[in-house]
């Protein structure tokens, strides 16, 4: 398997590389370095776990087969447009309704892909089509930050991808199965595992000030736009994380041109 | 009581998002890794991941499941901050993760003893 490390991002391309766990990542056999992608995602996994269960148990109140529920999740790996997908179902929408809404929140994995993209320049069209198929925000967040310490291959990031993928249809089974006696999953705290990754995943992914500036005016837009309707603008709830990250974005790129 | 939906529906609606969430997923990959990005567009790039998140966290936190309300009064501000914190000290995802999710169900249970 090609490793990137052939030609390392200038931009990103950090003095690390001496650090102990560099041997592994930059030197050991494709099979050492897909095993520390399992370790680096194993987080993922146990977030995964039980917002699947809730997945699986939400389907199955909805109508869901356990192979259904599964299907979906092993097909789709999409949390949260998983869960509006059954909101939407749930309200009564009809599967056109469910297809867009949902493609519309995964909008932004068009820039997560074109992001990644630019890490694994050397990789095959197979790698970039099973990097693309376990592509979620976490493993995106977790593959970018070991990116910057220079230690991210594609056999890495498989790595992260796959033991994300089997957390998430594991969880999303033992919920389906269960879920007659699992009951109400929020108990467990549930609700507050993919909020709790993504505070993590932001101090890990903020490098500097000017990033923390980014999120923070991201998160500012967010939270104004539904004031938009206040002047008129009707806006879908689905497209305020596409639109407030990519304005965000590009504020910091008109702020900062020059490195 | 509840809602039954057709399976055709369901199977309509699996294929379909296993379908299209691929099409934004692996054609961006395919094709921007074989062209060299002019360089404001590779920043600007650079910067998508932290806006994202930036954005995830303001909607998970500060507006839980879509809806306005005091932050200071729910669970979710104090749990983000003892993820934050526990984050911060053990640069630990699992224990970040577990810790949030666990002040965040004490949380839920303490708060409507002391705020009002």
């Amino acid at each position: 398997m090609a490793s990137m490390h052939s030609s390392p991002d200038p931009i990103h391309a950090q003095a690390h590389a001496e650090a102990p766990a560099a041997a592994i990542a930059l030197r050991g056999s494709a099979l050492a370095r897909f095993r520390r992608g399992v370790g680096l995602g194993f987080p993922i996994f146990l977030g995964y776990m039980p917002v699947g269960m809730a997945f699986g148990i939400l389907a199955r109140g909805l109508g869901f087969t356990v192979f259904e529920a599964c299907v979906c999740s092993a097909t789709a790996l999409a949390g949260a447009g998983q869960f509006i997908a059954l909101s939407f179902l749930a309200a009564g929408a009809g599967a056109t309704g469910v297809l867009i809404a949902t493609t519309v929140v995964n909008l932004r994995y068009v820039l997560f892909a074109s992001t990644l993209s630019t890490y694994v320049r050397d990789a095959s069209t197979p790698v970039h089509a099973a990097l693309a198929f376990s592509l979620t925000d976490e493993t995106f967040a977790i593959n970018v930050a070991d990116h910057r310490q220079g230690l991210a291959t594609p056999a890495s990031m498989a790595g992260v991808g796959g033991v994300a993928w089997v957390g998430w249809v594991l969880g999303t089974l033992i919920g389906a199965v269960g879920a007659g006696w699992i009951g109400d999953p929020s108990r467990f705290g549930v609700g507050f595992a993919m909020p709790a990754m993504f505070t993590a995943l932001f101090l890990a992914l903020a490098e500097d000030w000017r990033h923390v500036v980014i999120g923070a005016v991201s998160g500012a837009i967010l939270l104004a736009l539904p004031l938009l309707g206040a002047v008129g603008v009707r806006l879908e709830s689905s497209w305020y994380l596409v639109i407030a990250s990519m304005a965000a974005a590009t504020v910091g790129a008109v702020v900062w041109r020059e490195d | 009581m509840r809602t039954e939906i057709a399976h055709s529906t369901i199977w309509i609606v699996i294929l379909g998002m296993a379908l299209l969430n691929y099409a934004v997923r692996f054609p961006p990959l395919a094709i921007v890794s074989r062209i060299d990005l002019p360089k404001p567009i590779a920043r600007w790039l650079s910067f998508v991941p932290i806006a994202v998140m930036g954005a995830l966290v303001a909607s998970e936190v500060l507006r839980p499941g879509g809806s306005w309300g005091n932050p200071l009064t729910g669970p979710s501000l104090y749990a983000a901050i003892v993820t934050a914190l526990v984050f911060r000290y053990t640069k630990s995802f699992l224990g970040a993760t577990v810790a949030g999710m666990a002040s965040f169900v004490v949380l839920q249970h303490a708060l409507p003893l002391v705020v009002r």
